[in-house]
């Protein structure tokens, strides 16, 4: 460290001391975000106090945050609605959209980080992937319909499952292709010389890399498909083939009498899978994120 | 073909095939029906041409939910981006508790915008709603407000929570693109006696310009779309005085509304070439940017 020449007053150097160290910054910071924290947390404080409340006291006047006493039975009576069935619907239809979704954009993904197309064939397919994000399910809702009418496939969970895994492609694509391009290819290469096939040396030396990227990338579509309604809304007729998000939407949507308690304890039990899963691992997700926001 | 090009192309074949059948039917059917008069059964009738398109320009109501469309994704997309760059520069530091403050932020992404929007139509209402409680106790407010009411207020609590549920996703473009920032640039400016404005301006600010990019162009994509919170919270009302062109699509084709699908989809393919002309235009933006920097 050189001398300082120049003397500096001494408060300003404890001003910068005091600016720089670890625990006033952190209190700044935790002041600057606390609007934003407040305003994230409050639903959930919401949809949890009034799942807990007895169905007698959802209406009080003036509101309170609690009730008289702790009404756990809301999630017992919702879960005799049949939301079991729900809970099932929307796993299957998530997982096998999620899975259809990774089998087309892994190895379109692959082919993007290893071999060399030219500018102008990655260009289109790129645009391409953009243009499927713009046809938001609402936009073509009646080309949908039509479609869906016409194969006699209303109230089915197959164009739910086709369509999810279709709009998953680009996000998993672009999210993948990027990690790709992190795993050197030189590993791949040694293996060639040793004489392996490009198959074997995808098998046993890209895909263990590949696997946790592909682990994030199902993630989001597995949160995208889990929550998803207009096209539940627009597909699914009956509450036995609702999705759980579609079915919390119905407890609501277009009704005078809303039995809040229980939607709220809905509401609890739709979102506490994601909301965990979310949690555990949100590190790999911001770094999968960060992955695969590159371009 | 050489072996090598031809897998290239065979491995990128079936996404481009999934998605062209299961995403080209239905528009293809979108623009068959646009062109017809259908009946609210989906039946479809004689060959119209353009007449669908000429009555929904015709119809006031479409107009009134064009110009709100464009007052919501501005201000939703607007909102988000400026909340989320100090938010990302923020989790960007080290300080106590960043792991938690990273989960908080993000946690509304695992959430469907649907339950979202139900909690806080919950939350809104005039009579029994915490957010009344919870502004009065803090003496924000005096009287109770109906705010799903009335659109002037029922519209500003929609963008609010618009923009909320938008933050995490924005967020986390700009703290990768953050975190991928080279170190070695900061500290040359440091040596060089830089202060912390010049080099946000000077080097942060250009260096984040492509993940703002990201940022706003599917932003604007999604929240142009976005369809859950303003049917959750007011299905367009009262009296369509809350409709964006998505919700009031979704009320041209239903049979419970308008119950005129040949009109729906003229606004479907009409919202299209929309989105397309504004990743057109902005494509040329974001070009123009990088050719003066260049």
């Amino acid at each position: 460290m050189l001398k300082q020449v120049h003397s500096v007053p001494k408060t300003n150097v404890r001003k910068q001391n005091l600016m720089q160290s670890k625990s006033f910054k952190s209190v700044l910071f935790w002041l600057i975000l606390s609007p934003i924290v407040i305003l994230t947390l409050f639903p959930y404080a919401v949809m949890i106090t009034t799942a807990l409340k007895p169905a007698t006291e959802i209406y009080s006047n003036p509101p309170t945050w609690f009730g008289t006493h702790l009404e756990w039975g809301n999630f017992s009576r919702v879960w005799e609605m049949g939301f079991g069935q729900n809970m099932l619907n929307s796993i299957w239809v998530t997982l096998a959209a999620t899975f259809l979704a990774l089998l087309v954009s892994f190895p379109a993904a692959y082919s993007l980080s290893r071999f060399n197309h030219s500018k102008r064939f990655s260009g289109f397919y790129r645009q391409f992937l953009l243009a499927t994000q713009m046809l938001s399910p609402i936009i073509i809702t009646v080309g949908i319909f039509k479609v869906v009418a016409s194969l006699k496939m209303i109230d089915s969970f197959t164009p739910l499952i086709l369509i999810y895994a279709t709009f998953n492609i680009a996000f998993c694509t672009w999210m993948l292709q990027s990690y790709f391009n992190t795993i050197p290819g030189e590993l791949e290469e040694a293996a060639w010389i040793d004489g392996c096939s490009r198959f074997q040396s995808f098998t046993h030396i890209f895909l263990p890399l590949a696997l946790p990227a592909t682990a994030i990338a199902a993630l989001f579509s597995f949160i995208y498909c889990w929550n998803e309604f207009v096209l539940a809304f627009l597909v699914l007729r009956t509450p036995e083939h609702a999705t759980i998000t579609m079915r919390v939407f119905s407890l609501v949507g277009g009704r005078y009498t809303v039995e809040w308690e229980l939607v709220m304890a809905a509401a609890v039990l739709a979102t506490l899978p994601m909301v965990l899963m979310f949690v555990f691992l949100q590190r790999q997700i911001i770094r999968g994120l960060a992955m695969g926001s590159i371009k | 073909m050489k072996p090598e090009k031809f897998s290239a192309t065979a491995l990128l074949f079936p996404s481009l095939l999934m998605a062209l059948i299961v995403l080209g039917y239905p528009v293809y059917e979108l623009l068959n029906t646009s062109a017809h008069s259908v009946n609210k059964f989906f039946n479809v009738g004689d060959f119209v041409a353009f007449q669908n398109y000429q009555s929904l320009f015709q119809d006031e109501f479409f107009r009134a939910a064009l110009v709100r469309t464009v007052y919501w994704t501005v201000l939703v997309v607007g909102g988000t981006v400026l909340l989320s760059f100090p938010i990302a520069m923020i989790l960007n530091e080290d300080f106590y508790g960043r792991s938690l403050a990273r989960t908080i932020i993000l946690l509304p992404w695992a959430v469907s915008l649907t339950i979202m929007a139900v909690v806080w139509r919950w939350a809104l209402n005039g009579e029994s709603g915490l957010l009344n409680l919870t502004l009065q106790s803090l003496g924000i407010t005096h009287e109770r407000i109906q705010w799903l009411a009335e659109s002037s207020t029922s519209f500003p609590m929609a963008i609010m929570i618009g923009v909320l549920v938008s933050i995490p996703f924005t967020v986390t473009v700009l703290l990768g693109g953050l975190s991928s920032l080279p170190k070695d640039v900061y500290e040359a400016a440091r040596v060089d006696g830089a202060s912390g404005s010049i080099m946000f301006t000077h080097i942060t600010m250009p260096m984040m310009r492509p993940f703002v990019s990201i940022a706003v162009v599917l932003n604007v994509i999604y929240v142009f779309n976005s369809f859950p919170i303003l049917w959750v919270l007011t299905e367009g009302g009262p009296v369509n005085s809350t409709d964006v062109l998505v919700t009031y699509l979704y009320k041209a084709t239903s049979a419970k509304f308008f119950g005129d699908p040949g009109k729906g989809a003229a606004l479907g393919i009409i919202m299209l070439v929309l989105l397309m002309l504004f990743s057109l235009i902005y494509a040329r933006i974001a070009k123009e940017g990088e050719d003066v920097r260049a």
